[in-house]
């Protein structure tokens, strides 16, 4: 089931075009990474889901319908430009969040202390939002965002100023989250988290589509034809490859264009060579990305079905 | 409705917790009844001398004043004072004759006398009189002590002997005032004394001011609140929970409140023992109800001004800077309450009434002073109800836009933009 639908959407700022012309769906129960280099339209994107700024023109659509009051209250939503009632304590803070997302006031204190004790937080309880560190508000932060127990969690760059503990911390949560059958839409631009994370991408650039579908798919599409190889063998006997570069401790091997991975992996065995490892090589996300946004005006020919 | 009730219920709690609002609560009215005490901590430490009843000097080198009758003029000039102020009798300065002008301007100094009078010996035919007073500043050369006093003793001993003993009293006291009041249907009615005006005054006039003050304390919060959710970036949260609308009735809803409760602690504080001691208070059922209505209007349409402006400035004291133009708009009647206290129907006074901005202070003043005209009622609470209208949908329409600009004050055409945009 589809959790979160744009279609057709577009958004603009006196001539800035934020948003052009922009359809995706987010699956239920997935984790999908929104993103883009800075100024590219993720943000606004967000915005226009949660009915802060509204569309010139498109369809957004959350389980389906538009974004009414109940709707909204099934979304959890973490926003860039983010802060808490610094003079307000930790638990009346996280109760008044979930009271607006409507839980009654037995379940949003329940709610609260469930989620404080979770992230270690249950010693902050009474203590002003303002007293804490900033890690630990970060942490509250998230909690905030759990708290109404939503369905969506739309989570706009969270890993932002998170030491790698907490980073750690909160990649369990969305995980985690995921894994109880919760959709969670993620901006971030640590691509390495992506990667770890995500299952299917869509990339913003000047506010046109420029990547999507499945990270697999993708990376894939990305990468060399190459291998990445760990044996004792002669490559530049090897007729089948155009270059093999060291690469930590490993060999990756750039193979001629119509060479397929096993076409190599066989001449290997035939020669007797002993094969310790031996993997497709992939570019990482990372280089895709700055790949994609060197390449510059937004038009790539990257439109994938979907 | 269940969402403003809960924004509602927070605003006014986190509100009237904080440090700043208990004290202002407290804080208020102790440094109110201070500013009470200082002149009667100055009465009663004061020359107590010259306050008890006063000595003035009278140099008769004219040879008109008869001293005999001093104390007699003094009872009548004191009872006529009197029956125009139930403010407790006011002891005039006792009249001494003295034949030396150093002698008694060394008792001026030293203060064992007020002043001293020298009637000069061409009196009768210029009314020369010198007066010596110490210089304590131009007040103190504006009224003299026992002018009045001197007068009335003048004036009986010129008379004295010419003249009837009812004659003498008609001298002394030309006239005995009774004033009628007439009605704008025209009934005639005694007017009560000076005093029982006053004093049928305070119930409504102290429910002016308690009004206004609430009015301004509530949407002086709401401003705060407003450019505090900004500052502390939680407005985009609140936004993915409610509606701008919802966020703007809430905080209306609960600050409103917080700002009634601090007003009606310092009526309790304040008014009501005050009240109590000096006169029963006299507010009528229509006088109260209509005052409510106008501050529940009046209250509305700047909470939604001040809610408008907080979500411009980037923090807290930018947005205090921007909404001065509301706050300095709605206390100009204030400037002209002398005139419209006088004449609460002038045009003036009416003028205020019908511009939302003026209209709450202008016809809380005038209903806690007279009864206003239907018409006046109906186009004021009109305008106002308009006004309201504009300033809540404005407001939320700014909201949406502006909430979402951190450090960066939005300038008068983006603003513009925004309200006829959304």
């Amino acid at each position: 089931m589809t959790a979160i639908s744009l279609r057709g959407v577009r958004k603009s700022f006196d001539s800035l075009v934020a948003v052009d012309d922009v359809s995706l769906d987010v699956e239920r129960g997935e984790v999908f990474g929104l993103l883009g280099p800075n100024g590219a339209g993720k943000t606004t994107m967000i915005r226009m889901i949660m009915d802060i700024i509204r569309p010139d023109a498109g369809r957004i659509e959350i389980f389906g319908q538009q974004l009414t009051e109940r709707v909204k209250e099934q979304i959890g939503y973490l926003p860039e430009e983010r802060g808490l009632y610094t003079r307000q304590k930790v638990l009346s803070v996280l109760e008044y969040f979930a009271r607006l997302k409507g839980a009654t006031p037995t379940r949003a204190r329940q709610s609260a202390l469930t989620w404080l004790e979770r992230l270690g937080l249950m010693e902050m309880k009474d203590k002003k939002v303002g007293e804490l560190s900033k890690g630990n508000q970060q942490k509250v932060q998230l909690v905030a965002t759990l708290v109404g127990d939503p369905e969506i969690l739309i989570l706009d760059e969270p890993f932002t100023g998170l030491d790698p503990v907490n980073t750690r911390m909160v990649s369990t949560v969305i995980r985690e989250q995921a894994a109880a059958g919760k959709t969670v839409l993620l901006s971030t631009h640590q691509m390495a988290l992506v990667e770890t994370l995500c299952e299917r991408v869509f990339m913003i650039h000047r506010g046109r589509r420029v990547l999507y579908g499945h990270l697999d798919e993708i990376k894939r599409r990305y990468s060399d034809n190459a291998v990445l190889v760990r044996a004792a063998v002669d490559y530049r006997r090897c007729p089948l490859i155009a270059r093999a570069v060291p690469e930590n401790g490993t060999m990756r091997v750039y193979l001629n264009d119509d060479v397929r991975p096993r076409d190599f992996l066989a001449w290997m065995l035939q020669v007797g060579a002993e094969v310790e490892s031996f993997e497709r090589a992939t570019t990482p996300l990372e280089d895709i990305f700055i790949k994609v946004v060197q390449a510059g005006e937004g038009e790539t020919d990257e439109r994938p079905e979907g | 409705m269940r969402k403003i009730l809960v924004i509602a219920r927070h605003e006014f709690i986190a509100t009237v917790t904080r440090k700043g609002y208990i004290f202002a609560v407290i804080g208020m009215p102790l440094f109110f009844l201070a500013i009470a005490a200082i002149p009667m901590i100055v009465e009663t430490s004061g020359d107590g001398s010259s306050k008890e009843r006063g000595m003035v000097a009278v140099i008769d080198r004219a040879g008109v004043v008869d001293f005999d009758l001093a104390a007699k003029v003094i009872e009548r000039v004191e009872a006529a004072s009197d029956s125009s102020s139930s403010l407790g009798p006011k002891k005039g300065p006792q009249l001494t004759s003295y034949e030396d002008l150093d002698r008694a301007l060394a008792d001026l100094q030293r203060r064992r006398i007020q002043a001293c009078y020298v009637i000069e010996s061409d009196y009768m035919t210029t009314g020369r009189v010198s007066v010596y007073v110490r210089d304590e500043g131009l007040f103190s050369r504006l009224n003299p002590p026992g002018e009045r006093e001197l007068y009335a003793l003048l004036r009986a001993s010129l008379v004295k002997g010419r003249v009837s003993e009812p004659m003498l009293q008609r001298v002394l006291r030309p006239v005995n005032l009774a004033s009628m009041k007439v009605s704008e249907r025209g009934e005639v009615q005694p007017s009560e004394s000076e005093w029982d005006e006053v004093t049928k005054l305070i119930g409504p006039f102290g429910m002016f001011i308690l009004l206004t003050m609430a009015i301004f304390f509530s949407s002086g919060y709401l401003l705060q609140g407003m450019a505090e959710d900004k500052q502390n970036r939680v407005i985009e949260i609140l936004f993915s929970s409610v509606t701008p609308e919802q966020l703007l009735a809430g905080k209306i809803m609960g600050l409103g409140a917080a700002g009634l409760l601090q007003v009606a602690f310092y009526a309790l504080v304040l008014l009501v023992p005050s009240m109590v001691l000096v006169v029963t208070v006299q507010v009528s059922v229509g006088q109260l109800l209509l005052s409510l209505v106008y501050f529940g209007l009046g209250y509305l349409l700047f909470a939604s001004l001040m809610a408008g402006t907080g979500i411009l400035g980037s923090t807290v004291q930018e947005s205090n800077q921007l909404a001065a133009v509301w706050t300095i708009s709605s206390i100009v009647p204030l400037f002209v309450l002398g005139p419209i206290s006088e004449s609460p129907h002038s045009a003036l006074a009416r003028g205020f009434s019908y511009f939302p901005l003026t209209a709450p202070v202008t016809m809380l003043l005038r209903i806690s002073l007279t009864s206003v005209p239907v018409i006046d009622i109906l186009i004021s609470v009109g305008s106002l109800i308009v006004g309201i209208l504009l300033a809540v949908r404005g407001a939320a329409k700014v909201f949406r836009a502006a909430s979402l600009m951190y450090g960066k004050r939005p300038g008068l055409s983006e603003i513009l933009r925004w309200l006829r945009e959304a």
